[in-house]
Order: C-alpha cells, then structure tokens, then sequence
C-alpha cells in the first residue's frame, strides 16, 4: 500500500512544521508516508486566474509525482479541491484525464484521511485550550469536508470550542484575489478577524494554511495575540 | 394612424408568427438538435415523491394553516356555521364602521344576506350591473368579501379564480379582505391545488388565479416590515364548517 | 453617495467607494445577513433541501435542453388565450415593440412592476422619451426611481438606502415633510400610487414563471403592486426572458418551495398569481388587451456552451447575493450593470459577450463557492467566474503584467528543482526586508497585501529540505498498521479498481 503526501507549495516553503505533524500523526497509526519529490504546486493560482496552459504544466508534477500511489493526502482542502478540477483542466487530453480521474478519486485532505479512511475520530489527545474554528470554503464546498474536522476537534481533552460567528464566510484570500482585489480582501480578513476576536478564543483552528496565512497575517497586523494552527499541529502537539 | 386598431394587431401577429420559427430554430440549432415537434420525456415533472405522498389530517390542516396565516400578520377564526360566518362579518363591519362593501356574486354569499344585515354600510355586489365600473367599486370599498376556491395548509394559501360572479379587485382593492374558506376546501401540500390547474387544461383555466397568503407586506424600507402597502393591510380568513 | 454613482470605470474603484461608505456598508450587511438567516431557517424547517435543490436543477435542465419545445408550447397556448405574443432578439427590438404598443394605447401613463428585464432594456427612460409616463410601484422600485439610481440587490432593489434618505426623496415628491418612520413612508406611497395605478392607461410586468402547457405566466410578489398592474388597466404588457419557462403547474410546486424561501425566507409570497390572458368577455376586471413580448437579449448566446448553459437556469431569488462576502462589503452598485452579486458576475458578461467586461466583473470574487452552496437550482457560478477568466486570457486580453507573471509560475512551477533553486533565492532575497521574523514593507508587490496584513518569512528549511531526515528517524520504530486500517484501505483501492472498469472513475468520496 502506496501512501503518499502532497506537501502543497504553502505548506513545503513556508510552513514545513504542518507537513511535519501531519506526517508524524499519521506515524502513530503506523501509516508510512512516501514523499514524491518531484511534485511542485497543484496550479490553483494559475488555474484561477485563468491561464489553464500555465496550469497544467504545474499540474503535471502532481499527476507524475503520484501515478503510482494508492492514496494521496494533503493538509490542505483547497489544493485537493483543486485536483478535483483536474479533469476538467485536461478535458481535451483523453490519455491526461485518465490519469486526472485516477488523480482525483485517490486524493484525501487530512482529516477525510483520519476519519473516512483509517476510522478515527479519538486521536487521544489533550489541548486545555479555548479554540475556535474555521472551516475553509474549498474544502467545506468543494470536498463537502464539514463534520470530520470537528468529530476530531470535539475529541480532544480539555479543548473548549467555541462557535467562529459566520464561521462559514469566506476569509478573503482567494489567492491572486488578494493581490488584485486588496480592498475588497483586506475588509474581508478584517471582519474575520473580528469574529476570532469576539470569540475571546486563545487558538485558532484551521485546515488550509492559505486562509491561516491571511487571517495570521492580519491578526499580526493588529498585534492581536491569537495562536493560529493547522488542526494537524494542534493534534500532533496534544499527543506529544 | 392609417390602421385601425384591429389592423395594426393583425399586422403584429403575422410578424409575430414569421419570427416564431425563425427563434425557435435558432434555439433548436443552438442546442445541436433538430426542432422538437414532440413532448420531451419528462422525468422529473412536479416535486419528488415523498411529497406527493405527504398529507396531514383535517385537523393538522386546520392547525397549521391557522399558525401560518397568523405568523404572517393575518387574522383567523374558527366556524362552525355560514350564520357564525354572517354574524363574525357583521360584527366586524360594525367594530370598523365600514361604510362600502364589495362582495362576490356568489350564491353562498347571497344567503347571508349582508345587504340586509349590514344596515350601516352599502354593500356592492360584483359585477350586477354593467354600467358600473366596478374596479372603482371595489377601489373604493372598505371590505372585500369573497370564498375560497381552494386553501393550501403547508404554506397558510387561499386561492381564489376569477369569473364573471368572482371580480380580481374584490380581493386587491379594499382596505380590509374577508375569505370564507369552507373546511373541505383545505389541502394539505400547494401540489395537491396546483395540478387542477393541469387537470383542467388551458381552456378551462380562469384569467386570474391568485394565491394569497396574508394581508400585503413589504420590507424594502430598511428591512422594516410594514403591512399594507398596496393590497389589503388587513385579512381575515374564517374557516367554516 | 458615491456607491450609487457608475462613473468609476472599474470595479475595484467603485468598491472602493463602497468600502469607505460606512453606512453603506452597515444597511448591506444587515439586511443580507437577515435574508440568508431567513434562507436557512426556511429552508432547514422545511426539510430534505438538497433533494428539493436538485429536483429544481433537473426541471430547470430539462425545459431549457429543450426550449425550442416548451417555448413554442407556451407561445402557441399563451395566444390561443388571446395574448399577443411577439419576439425580441435585441434590446432594442423589445424597446421598440413597448414604444409601438405604447403609442397605439394612445398611453399617458405606465405602472410597472418589479421586472429585471425591463432593467436591463432601460424601459423607463425610453416612454419618458415619447412622453409616456412609466411609474415603478414595487415600494423599492419606486423609492429608486425617485433617486435616479439602478437597483443595486435583485430582491431589494433599494438595500442601500436608510429611511432618513427616504423620507428626504418621498417628501420632496409629496411637497411637505414627511417623518423617517417606515410605516409612514409606506402609508404615503401606497395612497400616491393609488391613483396611479387607477389613472394609467398600461400596466407592465415581468414574469417569475411562464407555464408552456396552458399558456399561463406566473407572478410571485409581496406587495400587491404586480395584481394592481396586472388587473386595473386596460392594457398589459408583460416583459419576459426566454428562459422563464417551466412546462406544467405541477413544476410550479417545486419553484414556489425554491424562491420564496430562498429570496427571503418565506413559504411563500404573500401573491402568487398566475394569468392565463387577457379578461374574459362577460369579466368586469383585468386587461382587455395583454402583450407578452419574449426577450432574448443575449441569453440564446448560453444555449449549447456546456459551460454557461445552466446560467439560464437561474430563478432570480437573490441568495448567491446574500450569501457572497465580496457583495456584503461592496454592495450592487459596485458591479456597475443591472444585475449584481455573483450572478451578475456571471450573468453581465455572458449576455454582452463583452470581452473588456470579463476582466473586471470576474475579477470580484474569491471564488469561495458561497454562491454555489445558496443556489436553490446549483448553479457553478464560481466556476463560471474561472471560465470567464480563461476565455479571456485565451482571446488574448490578459493583462499583460500577469501573463508574464502566469509564464513565470508555470516555468517554476513545471519542475520541482526550479522551485527548489526559487525557495533558495527567495531566502537569500528576504534577508532585506524581514524584521523580527515578519515582513511588512508596503513596497512593490506586498503593497495590497501588507496594507491589512504582514507576510511570514521563509523559514530556514522548507519541507523538502527536512524530508530525508524526518524520513529516517520515523521508519525506525514505525508501528504496524491495525489490521482493521489495512483492510479497510484495500477495500477502498479494490472498490475504486473496479469502479474505473465499469468506468464510473473521477468520482469523489467525500
């Protein structure tokens, strides 16, 4: 059995301590992960904005990197969303859909790993902190990922959760939106991060760190104190 | 203008008929198929099945179309008897001195006999007399009274249809609006009076259907809920028997 | 003020009006807000949503595969009832088709009711220019119209007003002050319109739904303004998409569950009407004369483009708008076009097939799917807003800044020891501008970005860096797999095998 990670570019250049939890959690349930090098990014950017040839050469590196693989995991919703796009990216190309087929019903986020494939909901661990959760748009809509992370969340010891208003609201990153649309996005973030606030939470809780780097960012723009986490951390720290 | 009005309509329409094959051959052309001249097959027609199946008891009904009707801001009683019907009306237009009052040219409203009743008000009877203008009647009248043709429990709906006896303005234009909903006429799902409508064909079918479901209402001033803006601001439903 | 005003040429500029329009932005957010709270609970109490979403979809999908049929149907009926039906392929054509039925009314004056076409036609400007008075009686409309403003929410037009701008605008058409209190306000317009709708020569509508088997168009309102126009004068002339079109009443039932309850949370409207013609000869009310004029305008241009052909689907309830955070924040008039939100994101370009539109209006988004999940007929809008911005870069009008940009991903991006070689550099590279472990500089490209937010630097190793340590320590020691774990993972490759044999691949588990 070929398990293998799909580090996603955010997490391999800016965050490699997600990609670590997550590899040593799932070490715990004897899941030995295998870590194609060759694989890049998954093409989202490219893809959103609308240059789908730019697109796929990226995209090609993830078909390559785990062509013989039996299950692909991700930390994130977003970059697996994006592999369900692949089919439709490679349309034209009946030998590339195959493959983006193959691609996209082996492809898990994290927690649909933990949970629909290895069963588990109890990772054992403790956390005695107040937490509060967003749940990020693709991975939510795209992948319908919604009661995996909490079954998880709620399991753990001592950890209160408290109810993100609006938790379902976008938080503006929305990747080259961001940058085009700075003001739009930058309200977006701010009210966000007002709901964290109100929430009087000591962590925030996440499954993309695309979003986390947005709501982080912002929250460090205005000095606000709040810890910002992939769940993968908080759970690999809670069983340490 | 050289045409007369009839002239001008028949010219419309012959335009009207030469551009009909023209547009729907551009649609069936868009869509990569030749034109349709057969009913599709049509798999999914009207709601799911479990909705079809669905039906309440009388007194669910009863139950349910009262909490819809009242969440919504309209009145409703509970009759046994047309004479409880009369005597409710009566008292009504006596608490509110109404002084008009249009009604529908129906026979079970003939036997109340509010003309007689009703000894402060005058009460119009719809379309009696050709000479009237009777939407100015109606326009100007401070109860409208009419009968349902069906009532819908799920969704707290009257229907009423439109004929030479049952006027549109007797339920639009007054200030106040009274339907008389005889019991047996209260379905269930919206389903269950709409597909008369199909039953029925085209020929069949009245000008007017209408549903109400409360007195009229908007919410575009802030989102602040007002009653009454160009309908009735005030209706009562009375279930009878 | 300013949000209401299209001379900003772009989109970004005009949301940034609207960004610094506290008030603005205050009266968005909470009637939104109320509206998609409204949805939710409507929806939840009435239950199985997704089932009903998806039986609304497959009717929707149905009538439009095969709307040379179902259009033909209605047209046939709807004159068999003594309608005059006529076609629009242009604007312009229904423009002049109004005039002309207009000018043979010998009209004074029109009432209308709420209808998004005859937005998107500009009707109104077009009678006042052969003296024809037209008169909006939806209360939103109306309270527009007096502004000269387009609406800027399809369900509430005039979402961006408060009731002290109001009562400013209706006094000024009363001539004496009136207070800022709603009920008030209200109670003026209803008797002022009153006598219009008693005076006008020609009532105007739209069309929510238009039956194809009995030739009946279907109205759903709250107000009474559509019955009002629809029964006292004496001619009617109602406005109508192509794509309006459901086959039977019994389809009707599932598009009366779908739009109140999505628009605002109602069982239903307080009228829904359906009118099969014009008055009966022995009837005392409703028109003696009814026009139906059938409008394309742009929307044929869907038919057969598998991408945007479920846009026709689209029942005009307003949710994607409520449930989007880029409209929240910006509010209609920011799209600068009739139609607003994402569906007017999607909508305004297609119907124009206007390349230079493309670039703006798509842009808008964050592509969150928001949109998607409150469609009561699920619509892909966020991935309609990613075609749009591919058949713009594929026509050659990307910006140019970007494409080169977009070269310069791909190159990176194709092969992983260029990424490696870029992480390198971009370490060396960040050494100038990181203080205490974060960058803040507002120069060059992080402008936008660091306005509201900082940027991390890049740590000392990036994953693949660590990869072969982490590797090793963790292969010592690892334990076996529960069998349960193995056996459920073969399982799941065995199934999905023989899933690509049939071949059912592609799917998605979750």
């Amino acid at each position: 059995m070929k398990v293998s990670l799909f580090i996603t570019c955010l997490s391999d250049a800016l965050y490699p301590r997600v990609g670590e939890a997550m590899v040593r959690l799932l070490a715990k349930y004897g899941v030995s992960l295998q870590f194609p090098t060759v694989q890049t990014c998954c093409g989202q950017p490219a893809f959103n904005s609308g240059y789908w040839k730019e697109a796929r050469e990226s995209a090609k590196t993830i078909l390559d990197a785990f062509e013989d693989s039996d299950f692909v995991i991700s930390p994130s919703g977003s970059c697996t969303g994006m592999i369900h796009h692949y089919p439709k990216l490679f349309e034209d190309d009946p030998v590339m859909l195959e493959r983006a087929n193959r691609l996209q019903s082996k492809s898990y986020e994290f927690t649909q790993f933990l949970v629909q494939v290895l069963g588990v909901t109890d990772v054992g661990a403790a956390f005695p902190h107040k937490v509060t959760y967003h749940p990020s748009c693709h991975g939510s809509r795209i992948l319908g990922v919604k009661d995996e992370p909490l079954a998880l969340i709620q399991n753990v010891k001592g950890l209160e959760l408290v109810p993100l208003p609006f938790a379902e609201d976008c938080c503006g990153f929305g990747g080259t939106f961001a940058v085009k649309m700075a003001d739009i996005s930058g309200a977006m973030v701010t009210e966000k991060v007002d709901h964290v606030l109100e929430t009087e939470a000591e962590v925030l809780v996440g499954l993309d760190m695309a979003c986390l780097l947005n709501i982080a960012g912002n929250l460090r723009y205005r000095n606000e104190p709040v810890r910002v986490m992939h769940l993968a951390e908080l759970l690999y720290e809670g069983v340490k | 203008m050289a045409d007369t009005h009839k002239q001008w309509l028949e010219k419309l329409e012959a335009e009207s008929r030469a551009k009909q094959e023209l547009f729907m051959n551009d649609i069936a052309a868009k869509l990569r198929h030749p034109r349709m001249t057969q009913p599709p097959q049509h798999p999914y027609r009207g709601a799911p099945d479990f909705w079809k199946a669905f039906e309440w008891p009388e007194e669910e009904r009863i139950k349910e179309f009262t909490d819809n009707f009242l969440s919504v801001g309209g009145h409703v009683a509970r009759l046994q008897t047309m004479d409880e019907a009369k005597e409710y009306i009566v008292q009504k237009a006596q608490e509110m001195s109404a002084k008009y009052v249009v009604r529908q040219n129906q026979p079970e409203l003939d036997a109340l006999d509010l003309e007689e009743a009703l000894t402060d008000s005058q009460v119009s009877v719809w379309n009696t007399d050709p000479e009237q203008y009777w939407r100015a009647r109606a326009a100007e009248a401070d109860f409208g009274i009419v009968i349902a043709d069906h009532a819908v429990a799920y969704t707290g709906s009257v229907t009423v249809l439109s004929a030479e006896n049952k006027g549109r303005s007797v339920s639009l234009l007054p200030t106040v609006l009274i339907i008389i909903i005889p019991v047996e006429r209260l379905k269930t799902r919206l389903g269950e009076v709409l597909e008369t409508f199909d039953q029925a064909g085209r020929d069949q079918l009245p000008a007017g259907i209408h549903f109400i479901s409360g007195p009229s209402r908007s919410s575009d001033i802030e989102n602040d809920l007002t009653i009454g803006v160009h309908g009735p601001g005030i209706v009562y439903a009375l279930l009878v028997g | 003020m300013g949000a209401g005003s299209k001379t900003e040429a772009t989109v970004k500029a005009r949301a940034e009006l609207a960004l610094n329009d506290e008030f603005l932005r205050k009266a968005v957010r909470f009637t939104t807000e109320r509206l998609r709270n409204g949805k939710k609970k409507a929806s939840e109490e009435h239950g199985n949503w997704d089932e009903w979403r998806e039986r609304g979809k497959q009717i929707r999908l149905h009538t439009i595969a095969h709307l040379d049929y179902y259009l033909n149907l209605f047209v046939n009926n709807a004159r068999a009832n003594g309608v005059h039906v006529h076609f629009a392929n242009t604007g312009e054509e229904a423009v002049k088709l109004t005039l002309d039925i207009a000018e043979h009314a010998n009209a004074k004056s029109v009432v209308k009711s709420k209808s998004m076409v005859t937005e998107e036609l500009h009707l109104n400007h077009a009678l006042e220019s052969i003296g024809v008075e037209a008169v909006e009686t939806d209360l939103g409309e109306y309270i527009i119209q007096l502004a000269g403003e387009m609406p800027s929410h399809i369900v509430i037009p005039a979402i961006h007003k408060n009731r002290y701008q109001i009562a400013e605008l209706l006094s000024k058409e009363a001539g004496y002050t009136l207070p800022p209190d709603t009920t008030a306000l209200a109670g003026f317009v209803r008797k002022k319109l009153r006598e219009k709708f008693l005076e006008a020569d020609i009532g105007m509508t739209g069309c929510n739904f238009a039956i194809a088997e009995t030739g009946s168009m279907v109205l759903f309102e709250n107000e009474g303004n559509a019955r009002m126009v629809s029964t006292v004068p004496k001619t009617q002339i109602t406005l109508m998409g192509m794509e309006r079109i459901i086959p039977s009443w019994e389809d009707l039932e599932v598009m009366a569950t779908l739009l109140p309850r999505s628009a605002t949370g109602q069982k239903l409207t307080m009228y829904m009407s359906g009118i099969t013609g014009p008055r009966r000869s022995e009837d005392a009310d409703g028109p003696d004369e009814m026009h139906i004029i059938i409008v394309d305008n742009g929307r044929s241009l869907q038919l057969g483009d598998p991408e945007f052909q479920e846009l026709l689907n689209c029942i005009r309830c307003g949710a994607c708008l409520n449930a989007c955070p880029v409209y929240r924040h910006i509010g209609g008039h920011a799209y600068g076009s009739t139609y607003s939100g994402p569906i007017g994101a999607v909508l305004t370009p297609s119907l124009n097939k206007n390349i230079a539109e493309w670039d703006d209006i798509a842009n808008a988004s964050s592509l969150c799917g928001a949109c998607y999940e409150a469609c009561p007929v699920k619509i892909p809008l966020h991935d309609m807003l990613v075609y749009l911005r591919r058949r713009k870069v594929e026509s050659g009008n990307g910006n140019k800044l970007e494409s080169i940009g977009m070269q310069g991903f791909a190159t990176v991006m194709g092969n992983s020891s260029r990424l490696g070689g870029m992480l390198r550099l971009g370490k060396l590279g960040q050494k100038l501008v990181v203080r205490s472990g974060v960058i803040k500089t507002k120069l060059g490209p992080l402008k936008g970005w660091n306005t509201y937010r900082v940027t991390p630097s890049l740590p000392k190793e990036s994953f693949r860096d660590r990869w072969d340590t982490l590797d090793q320590e963790l292969k010592q020691g690892l334990k076996q797999m529960e069998p349960s774990m193995q056996q459920r993972m073969e399982e799941l490759v065995k199934k999905r095998e023989l899933e690509q044999k049939e071949g059912k691949g592609g799917h998605g588990h979750g």
